[in-house]
């Protein structure tokens, strides 16, 4: 198993004491898989995805990935951790504003000890069709853009563990598609693990698996047939969408 | 005006927000005018003391001394005519334990004075009796420090010349301190009787007669005409008056300049602050840039928003003042008595409303011109900025009229520091270099971002995420390095200048003058006794050199023809010291004319100092008369002669042939090198042997000096300090403002996979880097500042320091570096996801 969480639970100092935000999850994600996360809001999706990174540290249960308790690591660790094998998209790209695309694309990589860090992160951004915007800066590009150099910086690692939330939240349809085929695109040709956050219909029908959250619990749990899946070439071309 | 109305609607309730983003803009304002307004205070504390006490001070209402002499009958009588008048000999001796070569010694600034003494004021004395009783039978009053140099109790026998007397009581509080200046050596009070017989007062010996006046119920006017009646009666005489209203003139002129100086290193501090305030302006403008696009797209006109900001910043700049100078009283009022304590003169504390006005004055400058840019570019904020992102927003130049506004505000502030200073050409130059401090500044900011940014896209630096992070936020958009970079460096640069001044000034005390100064000077020593001294200190192996020459005391009376009072020049002032000689003597150069031949006995010849011959106008063949010792002669000037009165050796401006004062009273002089460890040696043998010898130890007149310099370096670090805290709470607030940022750039490069480690060195090579390039901006400023200051101020060498070079720039990335990282806990100890989220 790639991940698998035991009896989970998450609690946070709120402003009026502590808040219960995630009971006694218990999930396995096996490798190569994509699983959903849906449930209305605040039904601590996120808060689940954080978990799974190890960006939040639970309060009780075990997460382990690739067969490591996070809850038992230090952050140095986590983040060495997270080096090698996570990757994370988050729903407002969280770019460092001080740096260029391909700077921020490269400092993963560079972090992991690459050599060639500026040629691996400029491929990527070729990719995501950035590669002729790679000295801009996040100020200086759209919201789509920094998406795309976001999920860029998050796959350049070829990590193992991709978790994205809402990458398609506040994007237009044809864009948000292209990013999510660049998503499953990663787990095709390099086998990634995908967990994704969505309140998109058509992206949870894509998933293997889609689960729903309600007020911090398992509420149930869908498995797709791959012939359920929407795969609407028109829609799905991310060069038209760089253009 | 409906809009002024409109504008001042919106200032008021944006300013119900509160003050939370202004601390480090009230900060910064207040301490800038606290310091300003609390040098100022004390500055007019002490003159106005003088000004109260200055009959106390100068021991009476007027005074008219004279050198080398008492006044004669016929003056005294003019003197008795103008009210109650007491007589003060002052001069320097020796005050020794006992008599012959075992006694201890050391040297003094001897009073004597007659039974009115002190005419204003009292002397306080321990044990407290009343000075009449201690100075009957030879008594003597001496200060707690000569008495601790020679061991001395009350009631053991003190000696001056072949006098010996009684120590009756300590000096705790000598009145007229202030006026004698700063003296050379710790006071000795005896009456005029105990002087006959000490063989101290003699004729031709070095000694000063005061005739200090009473004068009831007299107006300055009185004075006034007093002085010009007197003058004349003395014309010639080489009297000088004194009166009330200039009791202390050494003080009052240390204290001026001190004070005018400390103001303009107040100045750069509150520019230091301006960069604080700009910087301040500019977040809260930043911050409010939705809002001013709201009220534009509302229908506001830039001139109302422009004014409702103007507004609010000129409420929180009357605040910052406002506490600025309750600062600034206070402090000059709690530290006043240890000011009092370190001062021979009284100090009026109070609130004194000139300074604290011109503290105002300053303050509300500097804040318009450090928020005129920022708030002017509030007109150009576009609608449309609503909906773009705020960082990276284009520099758009104000208006044309808010840059003849910032230009004339600028001229306003140069032009007021000029005139209040006193000082106007050392303030001009002084704005001078706090503008090209602030401009290399700007530079220095400006190419330290584009290396930085450069840097961070080359190949060199990749690999190494931490560094390229650092170089990345400094040369990134929306960085704090502008800020850090000025106040720092404005605030370093003025402890350059001053660092660089102080140790130039102490390594040319230290280093150069003991290798050619003498190691005494012996001064008073009767011709009978030059022999025996003579033969003392030349045949001692450990003296290198002995320099004598005969001395006396005469007044100037006319040059080719012209009276005396028509020069302005010290050498027409007063009595000088003048000497006879049959050669030139070693190392003294004839520029022009020649010297005398060695048994010449024709008409006085003169031999004039050829850089006062100039300043005076006086040519070869130019007839000289003089006055001495009562006598007038007159001699032709046949020479010209180069004298270097820095080397500390002897010079006499004025020299006759020797046939030419044949039979006046003279003494001699001389100047003994020796090496140290023989001084005490020779000082106990000359001194035993002729008592009324007065030695002065030049090493001790070196730290006297050195004292003074230390003191006077400390006044000014005080001030420099005063800069630095200020560029230092600037430095914290760019640090503090920088936080956010910091913590949401740790919290994604730990999802990134970076550790700790790497994040906390990030930061600190980024602090350091910013630290250093205001170090060496500070250093290249703070240089010239520091060379400008010794070559055209004090005109004395410059030469690098670079011990205290390095000290800055170390000190200056230390502290970025500490401010830095004081505010890097919080985004490191910082969860991402709690980060991140609160970020969605
Ligand atoms: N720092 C915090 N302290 C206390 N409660 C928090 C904190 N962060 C989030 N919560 C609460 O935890 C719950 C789950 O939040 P979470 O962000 O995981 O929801 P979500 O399912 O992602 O919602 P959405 O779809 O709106 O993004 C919410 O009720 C939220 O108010
Ligand atoms: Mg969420």
């Amino acid at each position: 198993m790639v991940l698998s969480l035991t009896d989970v639970e998450l609690s946070l100092q709120g402003n009026a004491g502590m808040v219960d935000i995630l009971h006694g999850i218990s999930l396995e994600v096996a490798k190569g898989d994509t699983l959903g996360l849906v449930g209305p809001s605040g039904s601590g999706k996120s808060s689940l995805l954080m978990l799974m990174g190890g960006l939040e540290r639970a309060t009780g249960g075990s997460v382990l990935a690739l067969g490591n308790d996070l809850t038992t690591m230090d952050e140095d660790q986590l983040a060495r951790f997270r080096r090698s094998h996570m990757g994370v998209v988050f729903q407002s790209f969280h770019l460092i504003p001080t740096m260029t695309a391909l700077e921020n694309v490269a400092t993963p990589l560079e972090l992991a000890g690459a050599a060639d860090a500026f040629e691996r992160a400029e491929a990527e951004l070729d990719a995501v069709g950035l590669g002729h915007r790679t000295d801009h800066y996040p100020a200086q590009m759209s919201g789509g853009e920094q998406q795309r150099v976001a999920l860029a910086r998050a796959a350049a690692p070829r990590p193992d563990i991709l978790l994205a939330d809402e990458p398609t939240g506040n994007l237009d349809q044809a864009t948000g598609a292209a990013i999510m085929d660049l998503l499953f695109d990663l787990r095709d040709r390099h086998g990634a693990t995908l967990i994704m956050v969505t309140h998109s219909l058509d992206l949870a029908a894509r998933c293997d698996r889609t689960i729903r959250l309600v007020d911090g619990r398992l509420d149930a749990e869908t498995r797709n047939t791959p012939d359920l899946r929407v795969t609407d070439a028109a829609t799905t071309g991310y060069a038209k969408v760089g253009e | 005006m409906i809009w002024l109305t409109q504008a001042a609607t919106i200032a008021r309730r944006e300013l119900r927000g509160g003050l939370s983003g202004f601390r480090i803009f009230l900060a910064c304002l207040a301490l800038g005018v606290a310091a300003i307004a609390a040098v100022g205070s004390v500055r007019v504390s002490i003159t106005a003391g003088l000004e109260r006490e200055g009959s106390v001070i100068l021991g009476g209402d007027a005074e008219v001394e004279f050198d080398y002499r008492a006044a004669t009958p016929e003056e005294r009588a003019l003197l008795d005519a103008v009210g109650t008048v007491s007589q003060v000999y002052d001069f320097r001796s020796m005050a020794a334990t006992g008599e012959g070569r075992e006694a201890d010694r050391a040297l003094t600034q001897v009073k004597a004075v007659d039974d009115l003494y002190p005419l204003t004021g009292t002397l306080t004395l321990d044990p407290p009796i009343p000075v009449a009783q201690a100075l009957a039978d030879d008594g003597a009053i001496i200060h707690p420090v000569l008495a601790d140099r020679l061991g001395l109790e009350i009631g053991d026998p003190i000696y001056l010349g072949t006098r010996a007397l009684t120590l009756r009581a300590l000096l705790t509080r000598e009145p007229d301190a202030g006026s004698a200046g700063f003296g050379l050596g710790p006071r000795t009070i005896v009456s005029t009787a105990a002087l006959e017989g000490s063989g101290l007062v003699s004729e031709g010996s070095l000694f000063e007669v005061k005739y200090r006046m009473l004068i009831p119920g007299a107006t300055d006017e009185q004075l006034d005409a007093l002085e010009v009646e007197l003058e004349t009666a003395f014309e010639g005489s080489g009297a000088r008056w004194r009166d009330r209203r200039n009791g202390a003139p050494q003080v009052q002129r240390v204290v001026d300049r001190l004070g005018s100086f400390l103001v303009l290193v107040g100045l750069a501090g509150l520019a230091v602050g301006g960069v604080g305030v700009s910087a301040a302006v500019r977040s809260y403008l930043d911050r409010k840039t939705g809002v001013i696009a709201t009220l534009k797209t509302l229908g506001a006109e830039g001139r109302v928003i422009f004014a409702a900001y103007l507004m609010q910043i000129g409420v929180l700049a009357a605040l910052g003042i406002a506490i600025g100078l309750v600062l600034g009283t206070l402090i000059p009022i709690t530290v006043g008595p240890l000011i009092e304590a370190r001062l021979p003169v009284p100090v009026a504390l109070g609130v004194h409303p000139g300074p604290l006005f011109e503290a105002a004055l300053y303050g509300a400058l500097t804040a318009l011109i450090f928020t005129l840019w920022p708030l002017a570019r509030t007109e150009q904020v576009r609608a449309a900025s609503l909906f773009r992102d705020a960082t990276g927003t284009s520099r758009v130049w104000p208006r044309r009229r808010y840059i003849v506004a910032l230009a004339v505000a600028v001229v306003a502030l140069v032009a007021s520091s000029a005139l209040l200073s006193g000082i106007p050409m050392l303030a001009l130059y002084s704005a001078g270099g706090i503008a090209f401090a602030l401009a290399l500044l700007i530079g220095a900011a400006w190419g330290v971002r584009r290396l930085s940014r450069m840097l961070a896209g080359t190949k060199a630096v990749r690999g190494w995420p931490a560094l390229r992070l650092a170089l990345g936020s400094v040369g990134g958009p929306g960085g704090e390095a502008t800020a850090v970079v000025l106040s720092l460096g404005l605030g370093l640069t003025v402890l350059a200048a001053v660092g660089q001044i102080d140790a130039n000034m102490r390594a040319a005390i230290d280093r150069d003058l003991p290798e050619i100064a003498p190691s005494y000077f012996f001064v008073d020593i009767q011709p009978d006794q030059i022999e025996g001294f003579l033969d003392r200190v030349e045949n001692d192996p450990a003296v290198s050199r002995v320099d004598t020459a005969p001395m006396l005391g005469g007044v100037v009376r006319s040059i080719a023809g012209t009276p005396a009072s028509e020069f302005d020049h010290w050498v027409t002032r007063g009595d000088r010291r003048i000497s006879f000689a049959d050669t030139p003597g070693d190392g003294t150069r004839i520029v022009a004319g020649e010297f005398w031949p060695e048994d010449y006995t024709g008409d006085p010849q003169i031999s004039f100092a050829r850089e006062e011959a100039e300043e005076l106008g006086v040519e070869i063949g130019d007839a000289v008369t003089m006055n001495v010792l009562g006598r007038d002669i007159t001699g032709t000037v046949t020479n010209f002669r180069e004298v270097d009165f820095s080397s500390g050796g002897i010079g006499f401006v004025i020299i006759f042939n020797t046939a030419a004062l044949q039979g006046a009273p003279h003494t001699w002089l001389s100047t003994v090198y020796a090496e140290e460890s023989a001084e005490a040696a020779i000082l106990r043998d000359v001194a035993g042997d002729a008592p009324n010898i007065t030695a002065i130890r030049v090493r001790d007149a070196i730290a006297l000096v050195t004292e003074a310099l230390g003191a006077l370096a400390a006044a000014t670090s005080w001030g420099a300090g005063a800069t630095l805290l200020t560029g230092f709470i600037v430095l914290i607030g760019a640090a503090a403002a920088g936080e956010r940022g910091r913590t949401f750039e740790a919290s994604v490069l730990k999802t990134l996979g970076a550790t700790r480690a790497t994040i906390l060195t990030s930061f600190a090579l980024r602090s350091a880097l910013l630290g250093a390039a205001a170090g060496v901006v500070a250093i290249v400023v703070g240089a010239l500042a520091g060379w400008g200051i010794l070559t055209f101020v004090m005109e004395a060498p410059y030469s690098f320091e670079w011990r205290s070079a390095l000290l800055i720039v170390v000190g200056g990335a230390l502290a970025t570096l500490l401010a830095g990282l004081a505010f890097a806990w919080r985004p490191l100890a910082a969860r991402p996801a709690g980060v991140l989220r609160a970020q969605d």
